[in-house]
């Protein structure tokens, strides 16, 4: 039978609450710096909530060069853009050879999208009853825009396509993007997710009140709900031979993903856990690992009262007794919850970890809970020589989806 | 058994369910039947007063009732998107012979494209909160704005739990939904997947097409969908959900059941466009279609069908055609070309029922003919006023979508069918 591909990540680059860069990102994750605060980017009048994890100081000059028109970007569009170009710079492959191109595609987890901007569309539409209002305003609206303008602006050929399954569609663009190169339809994809902060959106979890008035506290005994943040976080997807052949870092490899659904309720994870056990399982599977490889989880962890205990059961069910000696970490304490985009920055946090031996903080975390018993990371990042890194992702409609990520050079007895 | 035969059988992918709601019908007898003798459901809009606009013709699904396919229960808590999709998904479940149950229902999946999405209901909630403000939106609304509200709902509805989740990307969301789908089969992440295409025609995006300058009539002519028309003035709105299952070759043997084809291959490319615009020419269709001929293993000669894209918009049709007169020259009687879009108008998540139809055809051996299609602006060898009988070994289902992207299916009769 023929051996699937090795695919490895030679680029990441990322603009979210903490930091506006990797290097920076790196440190803030081994500080354990929180991202969230007081919103500034719209009137949160009226809300039981005030803070999120906004971005700081976003100016997409300092991150698009001016060749690239910036008129008709959305919020989203220019973050993934901005981040997009960090990647490829810090995969060796900006500008982009044309021959690469060719057969190179790009993979986003959609969010909002342009609902930011479609807010004051809709306001005019609402005011003015539909006159005079320019609809070209639209034509960002849609979370595919993102892609198309990474794709036009880079001049792509490849494959393209959103996803959009809420807080899981990061990691599953993440899984998608190995299989493309897998499949042969594409030589390198540019793969992440993007989540502008917008009043639709949080709108929207304030409505369904799982926003903490605070800060978020994941697994934490008074955790009150999740704080909403906004990120772009975009990796660069090769095959290994390509990689080494041109002499890139790797960064890490994808070893594998799992998708699966709870068909339980749309907006309450279920609470026996099975579609996150059967997501881990599929994800293990798939990535030819036993329970016993996995040396850091990096948990979905939104916070919510429910989430974090069925993730903790999950965990339990999947790895038996070692799942207390497994560390877990839920670091949207420090991005917030970046929704769409949260799969594929929770992705490059997981390989930032394998890279650079360490753990990051479960911060914000006061008060322990008895069904929340494992070994959170709290307080402060913890140093550890990583091999296999397994991230979760779980969403709105009962979409999980699990991704595995390890050392390159350091996996090769099971998996290959 | 041989090994190496036993891999390959497990690699093929056949589709051996289809369900559908559309405006030509519900279900696949009444669609099949009127799509092949040529009937066209583009007629004035009924569901809201369109007078006000520039246009005022749609293809409409106009005699669903959500009750005869979903649970009382779940039916409230779902929006049009959603009903139209769970009625779909359990047509094509109960068309391919599948009872969901604790032992199935981990391995079965849904993979839907929508263009998008619950626009109308987005619409709705910011008009609460800006009119309102916070304390007043409808926190059952928020599930359903969300783009996987259809998939979400539709595995709730029949209770499987393998592979779920959503692609969206404008008019090749379904396309792309299906090349997924058909990995994943072949990944083993799942044994059945129920993928295909949904949209709705709601005002507020009939009314966004007509100020884009989309919809027919774009002069003083009739409103009509015309494909590949020389006279073609603008697309017509269409709306509609088109589901296959699929699964592999060696599960449908098992099982005893027919395909109604087989999928072979895909190809997936892109080309840079201004967002909501068109590529300038035919060369990433060209591209596209190459990559899914190199990954079914076949050659252009081969393909003797194509159920195109082409939906009377006046760039799409023209890139559409130049790209097959270039990639079919070798080819010298040319495949037939059919554009369902003139029947069904234009749903961007058409994808679903086009494969359906062609899924349909393959079986059948013949091609649906294309509707409003009187003078064509090329040289190619177009299904006109009936239906062509055909056997279809290999056929293509064209995806093209403004922005740039582009997904070809390759579909065919299954060789022991």
């Amino acid at each position: 039978m023929q051996t699937k591909r090795r695919i490895v990540i030679t680029g990441l680059g990322t603009i979210n609450a903490v930091a506006n860069n990797i290097p920076d990102f790196v440190s803030a994750l081994l500080a354990g710096v929180c991202g969230i605060g007081p919103l500034d980017l719209f009137d949160t009048d009226g809300f039981r909530c005030h803070n999120g994890g906004q971005i700081k100081k976003f100016n997409p000059h300092n991150h698009i060069p001016q060749h690239f028109p910036l008129k008709r970007m959305s919020r989203a569009d220019m973050l993934s853009f901005a981040a997009t170009l960090e990647a490829l710079t810090d995969a060796g492959l900006y500008p982009l050879p044309q021959q690469l191109a060719e057969d190179a595609g790009v993979v986003i987890g959609g969010g909002s999208g342009g609902l930011r901007e479609a807010e004051s569309f809709y306001r005019d539409l609402l005011n003015k009853n539909g006159r005079h209002v320019r609809f070209s305003r639209l034509s960002t609206i849609y979370c595919a825009s993102s892609a198309d303008r990474i794709a036009s602006n880079l001049n792509l050929s490849g494959p393209k396509a959103t996803f959009m399954t809420a807080c899981s569609a990061g990691g599953t663009a993440l899984g998608y993007a190995r299989d493309l190169i897998q499949n042969g339809q594409a030589k390198m994809v540019i793969a992440g997710g993007v989540e502008p902060m917008c009043r639709i959106t949080y709108a929207a979890f304030n409505a369904l009140k799982s926003l903490d008035p605070e800060v978020c506290h994941p697994f934490d005994q008074n955790r009150a709900g999740l704080s909403l943040g906004e990120a772009a976080a975009i990796l660069i997807l090769e095959p290994l031979e390509a990689a080494l052949a041109r002499g890139a870092k790797i960064h890490g490899e994808i070893l594998g993903y799992g998708v699966t659904c709870d068909s339980f309720h749309m907006t309450a994870p279920d609470k026996n856990a099975s579609g996150a056990i059967r997501s881990m399982q599929a994800a293990l599977r798939d990535s030819c690992l036993v329970s016993e490889d996995v040396d850091y989880i990096n948990a979905h962890g939104t916070a919510t009262p429910v989430n974090d205990a069925m993730e903790t059961r999950a965990i339990k069910e999947v790895f038996g007794k070692r799942a207390y000696s497994i560390p877990v970490s839920s670091t949207k304490a420090m991005t917030a919850h970046t929704l769409g985009a949260a799969g594929a920055l929770e992705g490059i946090v997981s390989v930032l970890a394998l890279e650079h031996g360490f753990i990051p903080p479960t911060i914000s975390f006061r008060e322990p809970d008895p069904a929340c018993d494992l070994d959170y990371v709290t307080d402060c990042a913890r140093r550890a020589e990583l091999r296999v890194v397994l991230s979760n992702s779980f969403a709105f409609g009962g979409n999980n989806t699990t991704v595995i990520f390890g050392q390159y050079d350091r996996i090769g007895i099971r998996h290959g | 058994m041989d090994n190496s035969k036993h891999i390959e059988k497990a690699q093929k992918i056949v589709v051996t369910g289809i369900g559908m709601v559309t405006p030509l019908g519900i279900g696949k007898e009444e669609f099949g039947r009127r799509i092949f003798a040529g009937d066209c459901a583009v007629a004035p809009i009924q569901s809201f007063d369109a007078s006000a606009f520039s246009s005022h013709c749609g293809a409409e699904v106009t005699d669903f009732q959500p009750r005869n396919f979903i649970s009382v229960k779940n039916i409230r808590r779902m929006d049009r998107i959603s009903q139209l999709t769970a009625a779909a998904a359990r047509l094509a479940l109960e068309d391919a012979g599948i009872t969901v149950n604790p032992d199935n229902r981990d391995r079965i999946g849904i993979i839907m494209g929508t263009s998008f999405g619950a626009t109308d209901i987005t619409v709705q909630f910011a008009g609460t909160l800006i009119n309102e403000g916070p304390a007043f939106v409808n926190p059952i609304l928020v599930p359903n704005t969300v783009m996987n509200a259809a998939a979400g709902h539709t595995s709730i509805e029949l209770g499987f739990r393998g592979v779920n989740t959503t692609i969206t990307h404008f008019a090749v969301s379904a396309e792309t939904a299906i090349a997924y789908a058909v990995s994943e089969i072949r990944r083993g992440a799942a044994d059945f997947i129920l993928t295909g295409g949904v949209d709705i025609l709601s005002k507020f995006y009939y009314e966004a097409l007509t100020r884009f300058h989309a919809l027919s009539p774009l002069d003083e002519n009739i409103e009509e969908s015309r494909p590949f028309d020389r006279n073609r003035n603008g697309m017509v709105a269409g709306e509609g959900c088109g589901i296959i299952c699929i699964e592999s070759m060696e599960s449908a043997l098992v099982r005893g059941r027919k395909p109604y084809c087989e999928i072979k291959g895909f190809g997936q490319g892109s080309s840079p466009a201004t967002p909501t615009g068109w590529p300038e020419n035919p060369e990433g269709v060209k591209k596209t279609i190459s990559r899914a001929l190199t990954n079914a293993g076949i050659t252009p000669q081969e393909i003797g069908a194509i159920s195109a894209a082409a939906n009377g918009g006046i760039i799409l049709d023209r890139i559409e055609a130049e790209a097959y007169a270039e990639v079919f020259a070798e080819n010298k009687s040319g495949p037939w070309i059919t554009a369902l879009k003139g029947a069904l108008g234009e749903s961007f998540s058409s994808g679903g029922v086009r494969t359906c139809a062609l899924a349909l055809s393959c079986a059948k051996g013949a091609l649906p003919p294309t509707c409003g299609l009187y003078t064509p602006l090329a040289q190619l060898k177009f299904v006109r006023r009936r239906e062509e009988k055909i056997e279809i070994n290999n056929a293509l289902l064209a995806g093209i979508s403004f922005g740039g992207t582009y997904v070809y299916l390759v579909l065919g009769k299954c060789p022991d069918a």
